[in-house]
């Protein structure tokens, strides 16, 4: 009687703890469903300071005429930028909920550089693979023989453009729909049945011969678990996935845009375990030993050789920050070599958006180049430069070319 | 004695079963509801473009972004010669030539007569305007970037045949956009395909604005036209000069 007392007081408390976790929990799970997202990227100087010079009326992210400023301004300034420094450009309306990437609304702007989706990637037959509508990159050489992608910066102009969606519908008044109130099916005897008695029962044929007994050899399916378990264990491959097989491209081989940063981060783990980054020691069963020496070196030569650091930056900017459909919109982009070694075989590819139709005959470029043109899957065009002579730490280039906004 | 003792606690435990799976139910049911509250698209599924003028854009009032008593501008375009009127203080003010720019205010149904229709002399349409989002222009350009609502000569004369227009105007989606030239003669449109509803195909490829709706009614015979056909003549700004100029309230 004690132990049974004992068991039927001690259940309920445990029950009312397991309660209180409970609702414990369930309140957490409400108030973290609406938690703030990730805070907005803010403004900060750019490493490297100074920029070159640009085009008096180059669009260089800067708010219009009597607009705020978000970058700093006046006397906290960066030296020579009183207005602020131009770059990056983070073009924004008046209002933007907390958390959402600039700029916003994306519907009421058009885009064109960086290099966005997956990073491009140039072949050694020089086709460049990753290249997505508004994707502005310059790829070079270098004189290790390696060829380097440098994407430039995003530039954003307000152009919103309207489409509409027509329907036409025949509204019907004083019409009435009649439908059957029901169906009558009336059953008649086609005859009249007989049910007669089992007299008899013949069997005609009866077994002559036992063949084979056929036994259960094996399970296909196991009942794992517990007691109420159902759980079915796996019979072959394609019945599951491993957790981080969890993607569209793994399962059904198809790229979705949302698995970029798993796969990316996949890419970076996969180096992790290929690379040895451990001290490798071999004993090889013989004891170390101390090798002490009294010869030194009469004179010690250092040679401050920089290491090489092939660099290639490309700033890219548009006439104006606003246009309408039908304006026109200049771009111009400016590609510097500011590493320390000559680089050869620039390349810079701006491929164009659907919204932005390229003038024929408007690119240009400050040094000898050759200009390509090819329709992209945007509907649009891409623009290859390819620079014809090396660039020396230094030098640079402008190119420029004007587009028709859709 | 023993019977009777646990007899009570069993019927004490089974009802704290009852209410610990009631809890479990309720917390269930809201941390479900509140999870797909959390992850609400910003789009119009729940809505159709055939629900009552006004029903849509009230109901997005009621989203979080600073909608409500912004006056957004719209421009209300017509074939040439075609007078557009807008509803002020319970009657349909003087007819004014297109295009002509007002602000709007979203989740108001403004009524307007369009007179002087080429081809259908004597003929007047009725439609309705209902602005359901704004846009965000910079400071100073939203004039130059009003809504277009086009009310096309094809669309007029559907209505005067009994038909009853929807149109769903939607900013376009840069990446969905079509490579067609814009603006150039007229604003891009396509039909919706026989079953879709036009509001979700505007959800689809970018973000509704406003909805113009002709045809199906008629004003009151004789007299005034209601309130209720004017749906109230909802506060309108009109506005003057170029795309730069200000904007009066006129009510």
């Amino acid at each position: 009687m004690n132990r049974t007392s004992q068991a039927l007081t001690v259940r309920p408390g445990v029950l009312r703890l397991w309660g209180m976790a409970l609702v414990g929990c369930g309140v957490t799970i409400l108030c973290s469903c609406r938690g703030p997202a990730s805070g907005p990227g803010e403004f900060g100087p750019i490493a490297g300071g100074q920029y070159p010079s640009l085009p008096e009326s180059a669009y260089t992210g800067m708010p219009a005429p009597g607009q705020p400023c978000p970058m700093p301004m006046g006397p906290t300034a960066a030296p020579g930028m009183p207005h602020g420094i131009p770059l990056p450009y983070m073009a924004g309306g008046p209002w933007a909920p907390e958390g959402t990437s600039q700029p916003w609304p994306a519907e009421e702007y058009l885009c064109d550089g960086g290099d966005r989706g997956l990073p491009a990637e140039v072949r050694p037959d020089w086709e460049v693979l990753g290249l997505e509508s508004e994707d502005t990159i310059a790829h070079f050489d270098t004189l290790d023989g390696e060829t380097l992608i440098e994407p430039s910066n995003r530039v954003c102009i307000y152009s919103p453009r309207f489409n509409a969606v027509r329907r036409v519908e025949t509204p019907v008044a004083s019409e009435r729909a009649e439908g059957w109130a029901d169906v009558a099916s009336p059953e008649v005897l086609m005859g009249p049945t007989n049910t007669q008695r089992v007299g008899t029962n013949t069997q005609n044929f009866q077994p002559v011969l036992h063949d084979r007994t056929r036994l259960v050899e094996t399970f296909l399916g196991e009942q794992n678990g517990g007691e109420v378990s159902g759980a079915q264990g796996l019979r072959a491959f394609e019945d599951g996935f491993l957790p981080y097989e969890n993607l569209q491209v793994i399962r059904q081989g198809v790229i979705d845009s949302a698995e970029m940063p798993f796969l990316a981060l996949g890419a970076k783990a996969a180096i992790t375990w290929s690379s040895d980054q451990a001290v490798q020691v071999i004993l090889d069963e013989q004891s170390a030993m101390e090798d002490v020496s009294d010869v030194t070196a009469p004179s010690v030569y250092t040679v401050n050789a920089p290491p090489a650091n092939p660099r290639l930056r490309v700033v890219k900017v548009a006439s104006t920050p606003f246009a309408e459909p039908g304006d026109e919109v200049a771009f111009t982009i400016r590609f510097d070599n500011v590493g320390n070694q000559p680089i050869g075989n620039v390349v810079v590819i701006d491929n164009l958006t659907t919204r932005l139709e390229y003038l024929p005959d408007s690119a240009q470029c400050s040094i000898e180049a050759s200009f390509f043109t090819q329709a992209n899957e945007a509907g649009s065009l891409a623009v290859r430069c390819e620079v014809t002579e090396p660039l020396e730490p230094g030098e640079g280039g402008i190119l420029r070319f004007r587009c028709r906004v859709r | 004695m023993v019977r009777v003792f646990r007899c009570m606690a069993i019927e004490k435990l089974v009802s704290r079963r009852v209410v610990g799976r009631l809890a479990l139910v309720l917390i269930g049911g809201l941390a479900t509801a509140s999870v797909l509250s959390a992850q609400e698209p910003p789009v119009h599924y729940l809505h159709q473009g055939m629900m009552p003028p006004g029903a849509i854009g009230s109901r997005h009032l009621q989203r979080r972004a600073p909608l409500l008593g912004y006056f957004q501008p719209v421009e209300i375009r017509a074939p040439a010669g075609a007078q557009v009127s807008l509803a002020v203080d319970g009657r349909f003010a003087e007819p004014t030539s297109a295009p002509r720019q007002v602000g709007m205010l979203i989740g108001q149904v403004y009524r307007i007569r369009v007179t002087n229709i080429p081809r259908q002399s004597g003929m007047e349409v009725f439609p309705t305007i209902e602005v359901i989002d704004r846009t965000y222009a910079p400071v100073g350009q939203q004039r130059r970037f009003a809504i277009p609502v086009e009310l096309s000569q094809e669309d007029m004369e559907l209505a005067m045949a009994g038909k009853f227009v929807t149109r769903v105007i939607y900013l376009e989606d840069p990446h969905n956009a079509l490579p067609v030239q814009g603006n150039l003669s007229g604003q891009n449109w396509f039909e919706a395909a026989p079953g879709q509803d036009p509001l979700a195909v505007a959800d689809a490829l970018g973000r509704p604005v406003a909805i113009l709706r002709i045809g199906a009614r008629l004003p009151s015979i004789g007299g005034e036209p209601s309130a209720e056909f004017l749906f109230g003549s909802p506060p309108v700004q009109m506005a003057a000069g170029n795309v730069h100029g200000p904007m009066t309230n006129d009510q």
